[in-house]
């Protein structure tokens, strides 16, 4: 029997609320000392078949979870061979989920998208240079020198570019982890996504952070800005152990899963 | 079904746009079958060397920064790195390759370039 797994969550009691899952399978607890996992059991048809109503069902059970336990999230399409499958990975991870449980408690996930002007400040680092430079234009180039001083124009750009995101992040982290326990930040993944960062939170401090958002977007205009959460942490499980039984589980932000496939959540939805 | 995180923002295509945009940079693998080998192998040797020439540049720029190459020295830079960047165009249009081609996902360790 296949068992699609869910979670893991810090309790080894069944789950008293009925949660139903992927095919409409209700979920249960696989128990594993003081611990769990979560499944469901799978027909004989190819998740793929599935995949669309699936991963919102595999999210809508993680979060019904969220909110009675600490949960790992599990990617979806994590399989495993029966209880025996289950209980095999539960004991190869136990020391790692405990760890984990222990740490993420009563923490939930938010995730942070800004997109800045960068024509707009690209333009205004040129336009500085320009008066500045007047002086020191000579027009007698050489093609290689010429080569060489527009090569040169375009690395100072792109560092000043580079140190104007910089300032902008700092500036916007200050207030996001005032009241976050863990951050994790990736500065401009395109040349228009300033920062996307996902920042774990205690569940009691949500407002603020949700405040502290707030006060950023507004200070910002001309920026345009994503909040998404509360999410479980996707992205704070750290698993030190490596098999192959969770290796391609990347923790990744629920938003990008989604947008993999546009048909999945039309942009309307969100 | 619901879903009770909420995702909140004025300007969705934008952000599924560019989403999208650094996730479509990362081919997951290189691309190569008995059709299309040349092209798969290109496009890896070709990141390769797009990376170094890049490194070189940039390290040349650092070395302009500083000031501490002499007029030759720059005459002589310029023309080597006008070359290769020259060559390296000829060689993508060669195997029909682009700009955002030329990069690779090191898993972990994020897009190569």
């Amino acid at each position: 029997m296949r068992l699609h797994t869910y979670a893991i969550i810090d309790s080894s009691d069944q789950v008293d609320e009925p949660i139903y899952g992927l095919e409409g399978a209700r979920v249960y607890n696989v128990p594993y000392c003081d611990m769990g996992a979560i499944v469901s059991e799978l027909g004989a048809g190819s998740i793929q078949d599935i995949a669309e109503q699936g991963i919102l069902a595999h999210e809508d059970v993680t979060e019904k979870l969220m909110e009675r336990f600490t949960v790992l999230p599990v990617r979806f399409n994590t399989i495993y061979d029966g209880t025996e499958g289950v209980l095999a990975m539960m004991q190869s991870y136990y020391r790692d989920f405990r760890d984990n449980l222990d740490r993420l408690s009563n923490k939930v996930e938010f995730g942070i998208k800004v997109i800045w002007p960068s024509d707009r400040i690209r333009e205004s680092i040129v336009n500085a240079r320009k008066k500045s430079d007047k002086k020191t234009t000579v027009p007698t180039d050489s093609p290689n020198r010429k080569f060489m001083r527009d090569k040169f124009e375009q690395y100072r750009l792109s560092e000043e570019l580079e140190n104007r995101a910089d300032k902008f992040i700092n500036i916007m982290d200050m207030f996001f982890s005032k009241f976050a326990a863990e951050k994790k930040l990736k500065k401009l993944r395109t040349e228009d996504l300033l920062l996307d960062a996902v920042y774990l939170v205690e569940k009691d401090k949500q407002g603020d952070f949700k405040e502290a958002f707030e006060h950023i977007k507004s200070a910002h205009a001309g920026f345009k800005f994503l909040f998404s959460g509360p999410w479980p942490p996707y992205n704070f499980v750290d698993l030190t152990k490596n098999t192959d039984s969770l290796e391609d589980s990347p923790q990744r932000d629920l938003f990008d899963i989604l947008i993999q496939d546009r048909e999945l959540v039309g942009t309307d939805k969100i | 079904m619901t879903i009770s995180g909420v995702v909140e923002t004025d300007f969705p295509e934008e952000f599924v746009g560019q989403m999208q945009k650094s996730n479509d940079v990362l081919p997951k693998r290189i691309d190569a079958n008995p059709q299309n080998v040349d092209r798969g192998l290109a496009k890896l040797v070709l990141t390769l060397i797009d990376l170094i020439r890049k490194l070189l540049e940039k390290q040349a720029m650092r070395r302009v920064e500083a000031g501490s190459l002499s007029e030759e020295e720059i005459e002589r830079l310029g023309e080597t790195l006008m070359k290769l960047e020259n060559r390296m165009e000829e060689l993508k249009q060669i195997f029909g390759l682009e700009d955002e081609d030329l990069n690779l996902n090191l898993g972990p360790l994020g897009d190569l370039m």
